[in-house]
């Protein structure tokens, strides 16, 4: 077959050719794909899912597994990476065909609710007992408390998704001396601070999850709820007019493209420098590391503002979290390797990993000398301290306040976009407030009662 | 085309449209040799200020990208051996042969199209469970083999329908058989149908990403797609320098090995012996 | 369908039996394929629509027509179901345009030709979801380069909202949906033009027909039969695609760019609603089945026209 320029395949393949290669490489390709099923060792065999996996963290990960296969020689930890986008579909298949792993963190804390409440996690109150429940933030594992007085599940960390980042060197510039509190300051800074290409802020305006979560903070900054501590929908009222209104009014400080923004859109916008506000977790501390290091000195952050001064702070904390499926084999050996992942150093080590955007949940941790020695969480220290602080206060829609029952529907409400598509319908169509704001209570409603 | 003169005017129609597809090919190439730092610059620039292999060497060192790398080549191998077996018999079959029912098949197993995968997940993956395959490659090249079949069956009926009969019924005149007559006279005039249809399918099981999420979960078995997906893509935050390096990787060698075979696709292997 | 047996030997009977089985037994292995895999979660996914399922536990209770009732009576399947259509010819229409004209250019002798068939062909190599990614990245208004060139060549005064405005965003995607998946009309419509005889062309330039003539009286047929089936494929798929709506967009602004595709999966694995994503799926297959057959028939009728022409 090197000339085919010459004799056009005068030669024909023979069957026996083909036979003889189909042969040996179907005998290879059987071995190969089969590779999967049945591990030939021994040993117990562990599988923790978890859909943050970058490189930093898988580090982090393999030097945990390694201290607990140290101690517990028969079992064997595999750590298998999902994703925060496909997640639900892996979920619902692998309950279906019960094909479990043992242990899942970093999910958010209403899909643990939710997911117990249809019977499919394990308690997870004796792994919080081995931990020590002393150890944690008060009231950190409140938001996995269920109707049954269990706990569905226990925190890994703590993020503060929503604060407000700002570049004090805009702000200098501007003439502001102090970090905006209120809607009113903030809009007027950033109108201030909106010149040379520089935006004033990087809101998502786009048909996404991160809409939804986002603005559900801003009705919670105005004062109101999406939902009473009973579960009755309480998106009409005024509150959710305010905060519709200043989305609004913030629109034409954000990008053109924000129409179309999600969580990595945002985030960017502010580490480039292209806006002078952002809000986002403490992921920014390490992007603007790494990518603009340039303005590393001038970014700070704080609680975003809130409509005015009496309304107090709100920050929306996914809750990253730790479950155990139920109906997983080798139950015990879970739990304890579990109750290993917050052993002091190595969470540390699993925190340095996300510096800032993973904040501990732990209290003598994020005290820790050794958890505080991590570059970026020295440098920006005061940051820190307060993103923990307000994650550890903040709240969900699974849990709104902490008057509220868990919503088991949370997960889904947002998976609909309702939220997003009220925002887009009165912000970007310039539809009635009202009509809209009637229409997705009703939507609100249905996915409740479904 | 039988001229050896390369034909100018073509040529320069075609690469500045060539040039407009594979931009965003190279605006990977060049993100993924820039440093972190030129990523996002206020007015994007297209030219690295400083050249860094960092990405490339992170991403092969620090993640199981080859081993990845190794299962989507099995799994895009093997599917595309099958179907092209399967799918050879098949094609030949519905265009020579008669029997009852052949259309009704021929449009049964375009049927099997018309059912958006994401419903044919669950079930199937709990069939795949109770055969023993879960977690496994095998169970990918199972259901990409099912992607595939119906249009590797139609397109190739399509080109062999095109090729006239008159040699194979010199060849049968001659003694061989009716196999024998498909080896050696139909199967040398369809091969650039069969490359494209295998072409076809290698991308499609190099390419797919739902089906693989929810089938297979362990690394052992992980292809390319959702192993890359997972490990640099989150909810927030890419790991975009590495994305895009572990993104080049992934296409390059395809396009470098296609360019190689596009050479099959050329006429004299297809047309040789044909007149008119 | 072509009768492709024309000429069979007289009174063959016996052979002709003989071949059948043959035949059946050549398409056997598909049949078992497609039977083993895909015949049982279809019918699966068709019988679960008449329930309410609970995704994670695949567990739920009958409901007969209801899951039908809700879909066919909101509103949503229909202008669903007009933006799928809108976006499917939009961007099939572009993918046949251009995925012929470049298979004609990459047929002719042109310089460095491998090279360029492979970079053609890069688009439908890389996986769907880089490439979105990827394209998000370039149609970014602040720092993104299309924006960035346009502005510089004095095209455009500001950046363009390419994705979060309609009918911009509906415009985007189908020309994205044409990059990623022209390739494949190249790679068939390349391979046929590859058989084509030399002599067709010589006797037409005999008879002295132009280039553009040429083409419309000897190219042009000789590839439809290929073309039929491309269409249909490709219409089929273009229907059904969903990674890279639901990436690009989310089906935004608003319900712009929401298709049929997104409300499944939306229903299955957002709402937890196998059953109801399930009748959207069947509502769907059936909409694809009208225009499957009728494409069909039509596509024999004319070539059984021209076999007796």
């Amino acid at each position: 077959m090197n000339q085919p320029e010459r004799n056009p395949l005068r030669r024909p393949v023979t069957r026996r050719d083909t036979l003889r290669v189909l042969a040996g490489s179907g005998a290879a390709a059987a071995a190969a794909l089969t590779a999967g099923c049945g591990s030939k060792d021994e040993r117990t065999t562990l599988r923790w899912w978890s859909p943050q996996a970058s490189p930093d963290q898988l580090k982090a990960y393999k030097a945990q597994i390694a201290a607990f296969e140290a101690a517990n020689p028969t079992i064997r930890v595999v750590f298998e990476a999902t994703s925060d986008e496909g997640y639900p579909a892996q979920f619902a298949t692998a309950f279906a065909a019960r094909q479990l792993p043992n242990l899942v963190t970093h999910l958010p804390s209403f899909a643990a609710q939710q997911y117990y409440a249809e019977g499919l996690l394990e308690p997870v109150d004796d792994v919080i007992k081995a931990i020590g429940i002393d150890r944690y933030f008060a009231g950190a594992n409140e938001v996995y408390r269920t109707s049954d007085k269990h706990y569905c599940a226990t925190g890994i960390g703590n993020t503060a998704a929503d604060m407000l980042w700002y570049r004090k060197d805009l702000l200098a510039a501007a003439g502001i001396t102090a970090p905006p509190a209120t809607w009113d300051e903030l809009r007027s800074a950033a109108r201030k601070m909106q010149r040379d290409g520089i935006y004033g802020a990087a809101l998502p305006y786009g048909m996404n999850a991160m809409t939804s979560l986002i603005f559900i903070g801003f009705i919670h900054r105005a004062g109101g709820q999406v939902f009473s501590p009973d579960l009755q929908v309480a998106i009409d009222s005024q509150p959710t007019y305010d905060a519709l209104a200043f989305f609004q009014s913030m629109r034409e400080f954000c990008p053109t493209g924000a129409s179309n923004f999600s969580w990595g859109e945002s985030l960017t916008a502010f580490v480039s420098g292209s806006t002078a506000t952002g809000i986002y977790s403490g992921r920014v501390l390490a992007n603007v590391a790494a990518q603009n290091p340039a303005i590393a000195d001038a970014i700070g952050c704080t609680t975003y503002p809130t409509m005015s001064r009496d309304i107090p702070a709100w920050t929306y904390n996914d809750f990253p979290c730790l479950l155990i499926p139920k109906g997983a084999p080798h139950l015990a050996e879970t739990k304890a390797f579990a109750a290993s992942l917050y052993q002091p150093q190595l969470y540390a080590q699993q925190m340095h990993a996300a510096p800032g955007h993973v904040l501990p949940v732990l209290r003598a941790v994020a005290d820790d000398g050794f958890y505080r020695a991590n570059p970026l969480i020295t440098r920006y220290a005061a940051e820190v301290d307060l993103m923990t602080k307000a994650a550890t206060a903040g709240h969900n829609l699974g849990q709104e306040t902490a008057a509220h029952k868990p919503n088991l529907k949370a997960n889904e409400i947002i998976a609909s976009n309702a939220i997003a598509e009220l925002v887009q319908r009165v912000v970007l169509n310039k539809e009635n407030p009202k009509a809209a704001v009637a229409a997705t209570a009703v939507r609100l409603a249905e996915l409740m009662r479904a | 085309m039988t001229t050896r003169r390369p034909n100018l005017l073509a040529s320069l129609i075609a690469w500045p449209l060539v040039l407009i597809i594979a931009f965003p090919l190279a605006w990977m190439l060049l993100t993924s040799i820039k440093p972190a730092a030129e990523l996002f610059t206020r007015t994007p620039q297209w030219l690295p200020r400083s050249i860094t292999f960092e990405h490339y060497t992170r991403v092969l060192t620090e993640t199981p990208f080859l081993q990845y790398f190794g299962n989507s080549m099995i799994l895009a191998i093997s599917t595309t051996v099958l179907v092209i077996l399967v799918s050879v018999l098949g094609a030949y079959s519905l265009v020579r042969f008669r029997y009852r029912g052949r259309e009704t098949l021929a449009a049964l197993v375009l049927f099997t199209y018309l059912l958006p995968s994401v419903v044919l997940i669950s079930p199937l993956y709990l069939m795949l469970v109770k055969v023993g395959l879960a977690n496994t490659l095998a169970s990918l090249v199972a259901a990409y083999m099912s992607f595939a079949l119906p249009y590797a069956l139609w397109l190739l009926r399509s080109f062999m329908a095109g090729i006239p009969e008159d040699l194979e019924s010199a060849a049968m005149v001659d003694g061989a058989s009716r196999m024998g007559a498909f080896v050696d006279v139909v199967l040398p005039q369809a091969l650039p149908g069969i490359i494209s249809t295998a072409l076809f399918t290698f991308i499609l099981a190099w390419n797919e990403y739902l089906y693989a999420l929810v089938l297979v979960n362990s690394d052992e078995a992980r292809p390319l797609t959702t192993g890359v997906m997972n490990m640099l893509i989150s909810a927030f935050n890419i790991e975009w320098s590495l994305l895009m390096a572990a993104s080049v990787m992934m296409s390059i060698p395809l396009v470098i090995l296609f360019a190689f075979f596009q050479r099959y696709l050329t006429s004299s292997f297809g047309a040789g012996g044909v007149k008119g | 369908m072509p009768d492709a047996a024309a000429a069979r030997p007289p009174g063959a009977g016996a052979l002709e039996r003989r071949d059948a089985l043959l035949g059946m037994a050549l398409i056997a292995p598909t049949i078992l394929v497609l039977g083993a895999v895909i015949v049982y979660p279809l019918l699966s996914a068709i019988y679960l629509s008449f329930f309410s399922i609970y995704t994670p536990t695949l567990e739920g209770h009958f409901v007969g027509l209801a899951n039908y009732r809700d879909l066919l009576g909101s509103g949503g399947f229909w202008s669903a179901l007009v933006t799928t259509a809108i976006w499917t010819v939009g961007t099939l229409t572009l993918q046949i345009l251009v995925g012929v004209g470049m298979a004609l250019l990459l047929h002719q002798n042109i310089l460095f030709r491998s090279l360029a068939r492979g970079l053609v062909l890069f688009p439908y190599f890389l996986s769907t979801v880089v490439a979105v990614l990827v394209w998000r990245w370039l149609f970014n208004d602040l720092y993104g380069i299309l924006n960035q060139m346009l502005m510089n060549a004095g095209i455009i005064a500001a950046p363009v909202n390419w994705l979060g405005a309609m009918p911009n965003a509906m415009l985007s995607i189908m020309v994205v949906g044409a990059w990623k998946f022209f390739p494949f009309v190249v790679i068939a419509v390349l391979a046929r033009l590859q058989t084509i005889p030399e002599s067709l062309y010589e006797a037409a330039r005999i008879d002295g027909a132009g280039p553009v003539s040429r083409f419309f009286d000897v190219t042009l047929p000789q590839l439809r039969d290929v073309l039929t089936i491309v269409i249909l494929l490709r219409t089929v798929w273009d229907f059904k695609e969903f990674d890279l709506i639901y990436l690009m967009t989310g089906g935004g602004p608003v319900n712009g760019t929401r298709t049929l595709p997104l409300i499944v999966y939306n229903q299955a694995f957002g709402l937890n609603q196998m059953g109801m994503a399930a009748a959207y799926a069947v509502s769907m297959m059936l909409v694809m089945l009208v225009f499957m057959l009728a494409y069909l028939r039509r596509a024999n009728a004319r070539s059984e026209a021209d076999s007796a022409a």
